[in-house]
């Protein structure tokens, strides 16, 4: 039984190691461990030769109790049990020489930390710039597309992806509505929190088109959880193209259960969403989007049809054929994902937590969050020919 | 500062006028040292750290199942087995109990019991608020934790940013209770802190310098220090939130101009010293651990002491690594990115320390030894990790993600909770009398280190992989399914091995009340003073204070060179250690004053929330226990004092209330302890403490 206590030990020490690094073979979109970008992976190559540094002082330290444990233990043929082992009070060159050299190491770690620090946090002028804001929960994207240095009327407003030329830096200024978010694409960089009253700055590289995802990770209130986004990387012409496209106005549909719908769209959520070109005045009439600080506005629905996600990046807009967990830019625009559609707009809150109905008393009486507006099965299906004529 | 009283008896006005017991007509100091009720009124610090433990050990659980269900929630994606708002208030309330109302007063539980015996003094410096700081502890812990019955939880977190913790974001009164509770507990953190850095200044044996006291008093002075100045910063953050949500004040609200980095500055200021509050008793436990089973002295003593003190003042110019993420600015992170990871040199010193103390030993594995080894195994992992977030650009990807979870897991749990636990069985005969089971401890033991790394070890893996912390519920796809599932199983683990050492607990006891075998004062052969008495140790701590003039004490009164000049052992503990039987040793009295005043603080917090005139009537109640507090006769007169001592805990001559003493002036008989104060003052030491 002792022997085997003792074989046990290392194991249960040493575990956890080889369990991280069989791990790394999973399929995890959204890890830290396969940048996609030079930005991240900059940081990769420094967390790499940390983590071997700690990998060699684990295995000094760990390796170091279990000899101790097996070379010092009271022995049972001990000839003589009650004698004392050598008293030994300290040695004071053994213990400059154990602060020394951990300092250096970490002198070691610490050049190496700072180097790249300075690195990524340095901003790149030429590079175009896009404003992210936070709010209970999804994250709205501002284009300045006039090149004006402000965001307003005539710039491209999305939500929940983040469309980007690819293989260029790309900075984002980092806003919040209501209380602290943070802007995190582990393929592409860190993260960065989004500060209410401040904004901060993020630089972002994607080498390739591709989809990266990533969360929230300030925690936001009840749905923080659901809180997803993702940047959507494209090649130089897809990009222009796409924004020359989110430029324009939609268009009202003229007929059918679309044109319904969009009347629909109009009395029932210019509250809260804008579709350009469909509802301008009644959102500038109900909207209290123009709160800041306290959330109330809603993602802008101008070119809803253009994006891979909805509700806060949580389901997908458009199915995904090639069942690879994420819809592609080539994948939107193909089939509906009619099923999560059709559900999120019956129940909202059923589907993602949200401080949607009246708040208590003591509340500022802001909803956060789509409410359940209670509509028709008929009315559903408006609103979903409607919102797929939004591309 | 305690007036260092030396009754005659009874007490004498120059003018020769005599004294009364109720100097303002108000009730007499109570009398009894045993049964229930003299647990409400004791001043012993000895008591008073056991109530620490065994309210501890209650939050525990509470905070344990709260992790439970948490681990529940997530065991599989997409789970929905409570609401998210329920969730927030979990996680927010399993982080807010584990860290201010299980590590913290476990800390206080041994510095309490042990710090004043490892000196050599009778009590600590004042009694009474030694007993108003347990008192406000355990009434801000229950009153955080009715807030589940009264509209739930905390929801914003133990780190609770604003603006998110305002009435706008979080309109129930969970924060309000997270705001008060806690600025109670506060209270007692600081009072209790004033009281031991006074303690140890001030009331140490004669002979015993700083550079003599054992290294778990050192580390608990260190911890002292950082907690008065640590408490006032998190009490002003407390107080500013509380005037937000319950008076409208504007301090944390962005749209009337605040800042709500200044939460987060405020925070983590108190936030960074709290870890090495959290872990440096536990340090100092091991510290004593590791010598007695390796039967050898400390190594590198001095570099043991200035490293804990080196971390306790680092560890003041780290806080904003909290922030890597919050936009600093680069030359700032810098800043706190260096001087981060230094910390972690003082901290090594101590891993390699004890590493040397264990060399060239005789190690016995007692359970108490296992769980010192465990901590400095366990540790040594949070360690790195925790260097790992010190190389700034690396921790904005762990950063909030699980990889932190895990990290600090391996600190709290790994470091501070196994040391504690180990602490518990290494001091449990001391305090009570009788062991532990062994093997009991050994099966606890292996199933909480399996456990442990069952639960906490796939959190780095997680964290890697992308996996915020704080969430809810997560998604099929991300590759968090099975990692996730890894650890709920080790989460349960963890509950069987608490189980086991609650069986532990109860098993151990029923067989002493049965078999009862004395202990001995010594049962370890360890080194320090606080086994130079009895088991159980009596009320007086000492029969007479000991003259220290080593390091060890104890060991070296046991152990010395013999005619060859080899070291061996020349006297057993039975010979050096004192009967514990000594009579007449004057001790402070107890006080109803600590309960009351400690009472109405949780009825102001109430109030506060509910109805500012039940804020009106705690009000007055604290006011009235303060002038009782303040009035209250210095002792009895009427009582003889010869009943505080007691050789045993259990069979105490048992005072009634309306005792019938003999008369017996206060301190009048011969004294048993006559030695100088080490002061130097000529006040003698035998009161050992007197009332504040």
């Amino acid at each position: 039984m002792r022997t085997r206590r003792r074989r046990l030990a290392p194991l249960a020490l040493v575990m956890p190691l080889v369990l991280l690094v069989s791990a790394c073979a999973s399929h995890a979109p959204q890890t830290t461990l396969e940048p996609k970008g030079p930005i991240a992976r900059s940081i990769d190559n420094l967390f790499n030769g940390v983590f071997l540094v700690a990998v060699f002082v684990f295995f000094f330290v760990e390796l170091g109790v279990l000899f101790l444990v097996l070379k010092f233990r009271q022995r049972k043929d001990d000839p003589d049990p009650d004698a004392l082992p050598p008293q030994t009070h300290g040695n004071f060159r053994l213990e400059i020489t154990w602060t020394i050299i951990p300092a250096v190491m970490l002198a070691l770690v610490g050049f190496a930390t700072l180097t790249t620090l300075f690195n990524i946090n340095r901003r790149d002028e030429n590079a175009m710039t896009v404003r992210v804001t936070g709010q209970q929960w999804f994250w709205e994207y501002s284009y300045d597309t006039n090149g004006d240095g402000k965001y307003t009327d005539g710039d491209v407003i999305t939500a929940n992806d983040l469309v980007i030329p690819a293989g260029q830096d790309i900075n984002l200024d980092i806003r919040s509505n209501d209380v602290i978010h943070s802007y995190w694409i582990p393929a592409l960089n860190g993260k960065k929190d989004a500060v209410p009253g401040h904004q901060t700055p993020l630089r972002i590289n994607a080498d390739k088109p591709g989809v990266y995802v990533g969360q929230c990770t300030e925690f936001c209130g009840l749905s923080h959880g659901y809180m997803r986004q993702r940047v959507v990387a494209m090649s130089q012409g897809d990009f222009d193209a796409w924004l020359d496209n989110q430029k324009k106005d939609a268009e009202m549909p003229s007929s059918g259960d679309a044109a319904a719908g969009a009347k629909l769209f109009a009395t029932q959520c210019s509250g809260c969403h804008l579709a350009k070109g469909i509802n301008d005045a009644e959102f500038a009439k109900q909207g209290h989007g123009k709160d800041f600080l306290v959330s109330g506005n809603a993602p802008d629905l101008t070119h809803f049809a253009t994006r891979g996600v909805f509700a806060g990046s949580i389901f997908d807009l458009w199915q995904d054929t090639d069942h690879d967990g994420v819809v592609e830019a080539d994948e939107i625009g193909g089939t509906l994902n009619r099923g999560d559609l059709e559900a999120w707009l019956r129940d909202p809150p059923a589907r993602k937590p949200m401080d949607a109905p009246a708040l208590p008393e003591r509340g500022q009486g802001k909803i956060r969050g789509m409410p359940d507006l209670g509509l028709q099965e008929e009315q559903i299906d408006q609103l979903v020919a409607f919102l797929q004529t939004l591309d | 500062m305690a007036i260092v009283e030396r009754p005659t008896a009874p007490l004498e006005l120059t003018t020769g006028a005599t004294t009364t017991a109720r100097p303002m007509g108000g009730f007499t100091r109570p009398q009894s040292t045993s049964g229930w009720k003299s647990w409400l009124t004791t001043v012993d610090h000895k008591r008073i750290g056991v109530m620490y433990g065994g309210a501890a050990m209650f939050f525990f659980f509470i905070g344990g199942v709260e992790a439970l269900f948490i681990r529940l929630q997530l065991a599989a994606p997409e789970q929905k087995l409570y609401s998210a708002d329920l969730y927030n208030q979990l996680f927010t309330m399993h982080g807010v109990t584990m860290i201010f109302l299980v590590v913290i007063p476990l800390g206080a539980c041994f510095m309490n019991y042990l710090m004043p015996l490892q000196i050599g003094a009778r009590d600590v410096a004042f009694p009474r608020l030694n007993a108003f700081s347990f008192w406000c502890f355990l009434g801000g812990g229950l009153m955080l934790n009715t807030s589940w019955f009264l509209g739930g939880g905390a929801n914003g977190g133990w780190f609770a940013y604003a603006p998110n913790t305002g009435v706008a974001f979080s309109p129930g009164h969970g924060m309000d209770f997270y705001a008060i509770g806690l600025q109670i507990t506060g209270i007692a953190s600081l009072v209790g802190a004033i009281n031991l850095v006074v303690t140890v200044l001030n009331m140490r044996a004669p002979g015993m310098t700083l550079m003599k006291m054992p290294v778990f008093t050192w580390m608990g002075f260190v911890t002292q220090l950082l907690l008065v100045f640590a408490m006032p910063v998190i009490s002003v953050a407390l107080f500013l939130l509380t005037f937000d949500r319950l008076f409208d004040a504007n301090f944390f609200k962005v749209s009337q101009g605040a800042d709500p980095l200044l939460w987060e500055h405020l925070f983590w200021i108190f936030g960074h010293p709290e870890v090495y509050i959290l872990i440096l008793p536990a340090f100092g436990v091991v510290s004593e651990i590791i010598p007695v089973f390796s039967r050898k002295p400390i190594f590198g003593y001095p570099f043991m002491v200035f490293s804990g003190i080196a971390i306790g003042f680092m560890g003041w110019g780290v806080w904003a690594h909290h922030m890597f993420a919050s936009g600093l600015g680069p030359l700032s992170v810098a800043a706190f990115s260096m001087s981060t990871m230094f910390i972690a040199v003082p901290t090594g010193v101590k891993i390699l320390n004890w590493l040397a103390t264990m060399w060239g030993g005789k190690l016995r594995f007692t359970t108490p030894m296992l769980f010192a080894i465990g901590l400095v195994a366990m540790f040594t992992i949070g360690g790195l990790s925790g260097v790992t977030h010190a190389v700034a650009p690396a921790d904005t990807q762990q950063t909030d993600t699980y990889y932190i979870v895990a990290h600090f897991h391996y600190v709290i749990f790994g470091g501070a909770l196994m040391g504690f636990i180990g602490g518990l069985y290494f001091w449990w005969p001391k305090v009570f009398g009788w062991l532990l089971s062994d093997k009991m401890g050994k099966w606890h033991f292996w199933t909480l280190l399996v456990g442990f790394n069952l639960t906490f070890g796939p959190m780095h893996i997680l964290g890697l992989q992308g996996m915020p912390r704080r969430m809810h519920t997560y998604a099929k796809g991300y590759g968090f399914d099975f990692w996730n599932m890894v650890a709920t199983i080790g989460a349960f683990v963890i509950a069987v091995s608490m189980t086991i050492f609650a069986a532990n607990v109860l098993l151990s006891w029923r067989k002493h009340r049965r078999h009862p075998v004395a202990v001995g004062p010594d049962p370890w052969d360890a080194r320090s003073l606080e086994w130079m008495t009895a088991s159980p140790v009596p009320a007086h701590n000492y029969d007479e204070v000991p003259t220290v003039s080593h390091l060890d004490e104890f060991w070296t009164r046991k152990y010395g060179e013999d005619a060859t000049g080899k070291v061996v052992r020349l006297h057993t503990s039975e010979e050096v250690a004192q009967k514990g039987d000594a009579t007449d040793v004057h001790l402070p009295s107890p006080s109803y004053w600590p309960l009351v005043a400690a009472l109405a603080l949780p009825i102001v917090g109430y109030g506060m929330i509910f109805n500012l005139g039940l804020a009106a009537v705690g009000g007055v109640l604290l006011v009235a226990a303060i002038y009782g507090w303040a009035y209250e006769p210095a002792d009895d007169p009427e009582a003889h004092h010869a009943h505080l001592v007691h050789g045993n805990g259990e069979s105490g001559d048992g005072h009634g209330d309306g005792d019938t003493g003999d008369g017996d002036g206060a301190g009048s008989g011969p004294e048993p302890a006559a030695v100088g104060a080490p002061s130097g003052s000529g006040e003698s030491e035998e009161e050992g403490s007197s009332d504040d």
